[in-house]
């Protein structure tokens, strides 16, 4: 059967690409055009449904767009189905959105009367790449897209803040031809002309494994390479490989990245794999034993010879081969949602629909199975946001709550199209202005109404009218709602005509679907149903022959290589030794930088302090007062960093005074202020804040003078010579060399720490640094990289920071840091873990660490953190590590351990005598805390019983 | 790709005496903001015969655009009688619209003319000077043939100089046949683009 050809193409052109939309209602098309690329939306339904087929009144072809200027690679609907990314050899990514409220129109002065139903509007155009874009994909959950291109390049866009690239990825040699993501969205992988499939990571965009191998015969012969990632995420099948002088499909386990299996039995080389989204387990049939099967996955494999061949990764040989089904290679294959269907399109310019049944494939897995295999595997990364789609039809019952969700909504919908931030701003306005006037009325008066001038050199100039936004692609439904538009003048309505009835007109395309007639022959194959519909020439339909053979014509088997080498090369093994070593030592250095920073005598003392006690006051006993004996009139100056206005703080010892008497003499400067005063010892150490300064003098007495030089306090005797002596507001601290540590507060002129003894905490290790807050809580840290401070109200040392903690290493939380709070990084917590807490830089590396290990290391990561700020009295570094906190719980749906959280900051809603509860914690009121942290929790829409709960609870308390 | 669409153009005041200025009602829609003006101009041919008939009715700025959809009346007065070839000026010709951004067109709208005299006893006997007063101008509102050519929308850089046409119907269009004369070829128009006049 011939159809007519549509008079707006007469000939047929390539498509490259197909993808079903997520609602399985439509489909997108992209390729050549006339003298552009084009992009297609069909109408889903006269593909799957005959009457719908032959029912004229049923639209076939929703959208075109000409905007590509040359032809269209590649185009992939967003996972939410919201947008369709486009990507060309014009270079470019073009992101469409749907424009709702605008009825059906022609391209003007089409005489085609072809209308598009649907209007599909570009919202951005992504401009980055230097040659043509070959493929685009969308990241699970949408968070970004990435292209890749013939400049050898894959770029990573923002896909919440469009235009915004995330990152370029650099490394192959080659064009870049196809792009697939990890379902769990850790990785993403390239396939490239250089005879290599790249793994990145989205921890850190750097590589994890480029696989060689399979590809070394490959000639770069193919238009794309668009490989696959199997739903499971266990297994990335690539396209042309080769084995054996043969061509395959490259099976990639994720494990390893072993390369030991391949789909054979194509005779040219493969273009497009594409997995069905869906994870199958086997039919269970009435009378045949129950016992349950493994899960399995299925995949089409789509060659330049022609052929499509379908998978079942349980099976040895291919479920289904079809062979001669286009006139050339194909190009693109898409899965319906429900794994049942396919789409498969061409170089010829035809797609073809196929569709299998329950009986073929086998039952699928429900989302809730396919969520525990995943958090079986990968722990629940997936599952969250799963079940946050269902979330998506639960009621919000709480205004705020629906305030929360609208915000977040509207931040995410201006952040997707930020170039029309501009025009939403000014919408109030324009609407005020056409209020209640009909777009009737605006164009009667136009000519009378619209702003003529002139400019400079005489020429006449014209304001237009603006009669609507371009938002999101949403126009103003009031102004198009008495569609159709009709012109004041009766000739338009000559025009509108032909457009409206043109879906009865003979010219409409009509897809022409047959259905096989089987051959009685060919019983054994899969009874597919199968329709041809075509794309982009519309209804000129040609039908092929074709036939389904048995599938001995493909030698299919999984195949163990011969030499069971991995294909990973160690290049990106030492790159990241040497990364490594790089980072030890610049941090070593900043660490150092660190130390000195924190107080300039303190480095030079550093190994004095050991764990023998006696040993070191021997020591000091010997070494320290003979080096200054030596020095006389040695003059140390020292300036404090901390302190806001620098204070100089000047030491001369054994200034001889009167009758032969040798004094030391303390000078201090502040503000152009000078004080100074005399120590009848030489003076070792000297420290100040300010408030106040302290002195330790030889002999063992520890002097404390006010910022002006007064006497706070007579002189201490201490039992051991000085180590280290810090000064912070009205805090005053020493470590003793009898590793003793002591807090006094000076204000109150009450000791804080009394004597503590550092043994505990010290095991063959030294002193390596040691702060005191602005609380007045010591913190001591250890040559073993632990840090410790010791809580007078529990009166025990405790571990606030390791080092070699695994935790620090593997805790992952920067999925929960928000952008509003600036990292802490002056408290003494930061401080003392320093470069150590480097989020998640490490858990990247260990990649195998599965996800639920990693998430309850972050868990326990973030609790330490909380409680070493509380301990430390650190009240900032409290709040922020609270609200990563209180995120990270929320994003993994921890919902005890968030409403412990929220009953402890709320505390006793009605007070009694014998609540215990106390209103502040760390110069923090934990109600304002918990209003902090409320917001958080609403996000999740999970958790709205809990917000509404404490919300409630909150304005409860406010209002008594 | 183009960030000015026109989505319609309405003829107004259609049929109308020939003196009566020309009226067209544009809708376009601009992807971003322009930070040039767009110029338009109405450009009557006088005879099919030749270019140099043709009389540039008026032209005009339409500015400034921001993105979105918009909308402007185009008048601009009847052509100059004087201009035209009287053998010319009874029969069909055509008007185009044109649209350019920086110097560069990027869209060309034509429309049939057909002028004729409204009374049936000139119809039938025209005279020989014409007189335009009695002539009807009837604009074939419902075929406008569009051309699209892809130009350079940036502000730098060197133009595009492959003008590309986009007409969508390349091979549909037949002169009306309701139209007595002959059908003026129009030499001003690119070769490749509406080759089927």
């Amino acid at each position: 059967r011939l159809g007519k050809a549509p008079d707006w193409s007469t000939h047929r052109k390539p498509i490259f690409s197909v993808d079903i939309h997520p609602d399985g209602t439509k489909f997108a098309t992209g390729g050549q055009g006339e003298d552009s690329g084009k992009v297609m939306i069909w109408n889903m339904a006269p593909v799957l449904r005959e009457e719908d087929e032959k029912n004229e009144d049923v639209h076939k072809m929703l959208c075109q767009m000409d905007n590509h200027l040359a032809c269209v690679n590649c185009v992939r609907w967003s996972n939410n189905g919201l947008y369709l990314a486009s990507g060309g050899d014009d270079k470019l990514v073009m992101v469409w959105k749907r424009a709702a409220f605008i009825g059906p129109s022609t391209v003007f002065g089409s005489s085609s009367k072809l209308a598009n139903v649907e209007q599909w509007r570009c919202v951005t155009i992504l401009r980055n790449h230097t040659g043509d874009v070959m493929d685009v994909a969308w990241s699970p959950h949408d968070v970004w897209l990435a292209s890749c291109s013939v400049d050898n390049t894959i770029v990573i866009w923002n896909a919440r803040k469009f235009p915004e690239m995330v990152t370029c990825l650099r490394g192959h040699t080659g064009l870049v031809k196809g792009l697939t993501w990890d379902p769990v969205g850790k990785y993403v992988a390239s396939q490239a002309d250089d005879h290599s499939l790249k793994v990145w990571r989205t921890v850190d965009w750097q590589m994890e494994a480029n696989i060689t191998k399979p590809f070394n015969e490959c000639g770069g012969t193919t238009h794309v390479l668009r490989l696959s990632w199997s739903p499971d995420g266990q297994y990335l099948v690539s396209a042309h490989a080769m084995n054996n002088s043969g061509p395959t499909a490259q099976i990639v386990e994720r494990d390893g990245w072993k390369t030991n299996m391949d789909f054979v039995g194509h005779r040219k080389a493969v273009t497009v794999v594409k997995f069905n989204p869906k994870i199958f387990k086997k039919k269970q049939k009435n009378g045949s034993s129950n016992k349950p099967s493994c899960p399995y996955c299925c995949c089409a494999v789509g060659s330049k010879d022609r052929s499509l061949s379908v998978w079942l990764t349980s099976l040895k040989r291919p479920l289904v081969v079809i062979h001669d089904l286009f006139d050339k290679s194909i190009m693109d294959i898409s899965w319906t949602l429900t794994g049942l269907g396919m789409l498969v399109c061409s170089m010829d310019g035809t797609v073809a629909y196929l569709d299998f049944s329950l009986d073929e494939l086998g039952d699928p897995l429900s989302e809730e199975e396919k969520n525990s295999i995943h958090q079986n595997i990968y722990g629940k990364s997936m599952a969250i946001t799963n079940t946050e789609a269902q979330l998506s039809t639960t009621i919000i019952e709480n205004p705020e709550m629906l305030k929360y969700q609208q915000q977040r909504q509207t931040s995410t919908q201006t952040n997707s199209a930020p170039g029309t931030v501009g025009p939403e701003s000014s919408a109030p306005k324009l609407n005020s202005v056409m209020n209640g006037e009909s777009l009737e009325d605006i164009r009667k008066n136009l000519l009378k109404k619209q702003v003529e001038t002139r400019t400079a050199d005489g020429r006449r100039r014209i304001t237009p009218l603006c009669i609507a936004q371009l938002d999101t692609g949403d126009f103003s439904p009031a102004l198009f709602n008495s569609v159709p538009i009709l012109p004041s003048g009766s000739s338009m309505s000559n025009q509108l005509t032909p457009h409206l009835s043109s879906d009865s007109s003979p010219g409409q395309p009509s897809s022409l679907g047959f259905r096989p007639s089987h051959d009685p022959m060919l019983t054994s194959p899969p009874a597919n149903s199968l329709k041809t519909y075509l794309s982009n020439s519309g209804p000129g339909g040609q039908i092929r022959p074709f036939r389904i053979e048995p599938i001995k014509a493909l030698d299919s088997r999984f195949t163990e290589r011969s030499k069971a080498t991995p294909g990973l090369t160690s290049s990106s093994t030492p790159a990241q030794k040497e990364c490594k070593l790089k980072e030890d030592t610049s941090s070593d250095s900043e660490d150092k930088m660190a130390s000195i920073n924190k107080n300039l005598m303190y480095s030079k003392r550093k190994p004095e302090l050991m764990i023998d006690g006696g040993e070191v006051v021997e020591k000091r006993k010997k070494g320290r007062p003979r080096k200054e004996k030596m020095t006389t009139s040695m003059v140390q100056s020292f300036t404090q960093v901390s302190m806001e206005p620098s204070v100089f703080l000047e030491v001369e010892n054994e200034v001889t005074v009167v009758a032969g008497s040798k004094l030391s003499q303390l000078r201090c400067s502040k503000d152009g202020r000078d004080w100074n005063t005399l120590l009848p010892s030489s003076v070792v150490t000297a420290a100040g804040s300010s408030d106040l300064i302290a002195v330790a003098s030889e002999d063992r007495m520890l002097s404390v003078f006010s910022s002006c030089g007064r006497r706070l306090l007579p002189a201490i005797q201490l039992a051991t010579p000085v180590s280290a002596l810090h000064c912070t507001a009205h805090f005053v601290m020493v470590v003793t060399a009898g590793a003793t540590l002591s807090v006094w507060d000076v204000q109150k002129q009450k000791a804080l720490v009394r004597n503590e003894s550092l043994q505990s905490i010290l095991s063959d290790t030294s002193v390596s640094q040691s702060l005191l807050t602005q609380q007045g809580v010591p913190v001591v840290g250890l040559s073993n990289g632990k840090s410790f401070c010791f809580s007078s109200s529990l009166e025990t040392w405790s571990l606030i920071a390791d080092k070699a903690d695994s935790l620090v290493q593997c805790a992952d939380f920067r999925g929960c840091l928000s952008s509003h709070d600036a990292p802490v990084s002056s408290g003494p917590l930061a401080v003392m873990q320093g470069r150590y807490l480097n989020a998640g830089r490490l858990a990247s590396r260990l990649s195998s660490t599965p996800h639920h290990m990693q998430q309850s290391m972050t868990l326990a990561f973030l609790e330490n953190q909380l409680a070493s700020a509380l301990t430390l009295q650190s009240g900032q570094e409290y709040r922020y590590w609270l609200l990563i906190y209180s995120r990270f719980l929320v994003n993994e749906g921890s919902e005890h351990r968030l409403r412990e959280l929220c009953k402890e900051l709320l505390g006793p809603v009605h007070t009694s005598a014998t609540t215990s509860w106390e209103p502040t914690t760390v110069g923090f009121r934990k109600r304002e805390l918990l209003r902090e942290v409320l917001p958080v929790i609403g996000e999740n829409l999970r958790f709205q019983r809990l917000f509404t709960e404490y919300q409630d609870q909150l304005e409860l308390l406010r209002n008594k | 790709m183009a960030k000015v669409q026109v989505l319609n153009v309405a003829v107004l005041d259609n049929p109308s005496p020939f003196r009566n200025p020309f009226q067209f009602e544009i809708t376009f829609e601009c992807m971003e903001d322009l930070p040039e003006d767009l110029e338009w101009k109405i450009i009557y041919v006088g005879s099919a015969e030749s270019e140099e008939y043709d009389q540039i009715l008026d032209s005009v700025l339409v500015g400034p655009v921001p993105a979105g959809r918009h909308m402007f009346v185009f008048q601009a007065d009847a052509p100059n009688t004087g201009l035209i070839p009287e053998s010319d000026a009874v029969g069909v010709t055509v008007v185009l619209i044109t649209c350019t951004y920086r110097s560069q067109e990027f869209i060309r709208i034509g429309y049939y003319v057909n002028n004729e005299y409204t009374d049936p006893e000139l119809r039938e006997n025209p005279p020989i000077k014409p007189d335009y007063t009695q002539l009807q101008r009837n604009i074939l509102a419902s075929n406008p043939r569009v051309t699209r050519f892809h130009i350079n929308w940036e502000g730098s850089a060197e133009r595009m100089e492959d003008s590309e046409n986009v007409d969508p119907s390349s091979n549909s269009m037949l002169p009306p046949s309701c139209l007595p004369g002959k059908a003026p070829p129009i030499g001003i128009l690119p070769d490749n683009s509406m080759d089927c006049l």
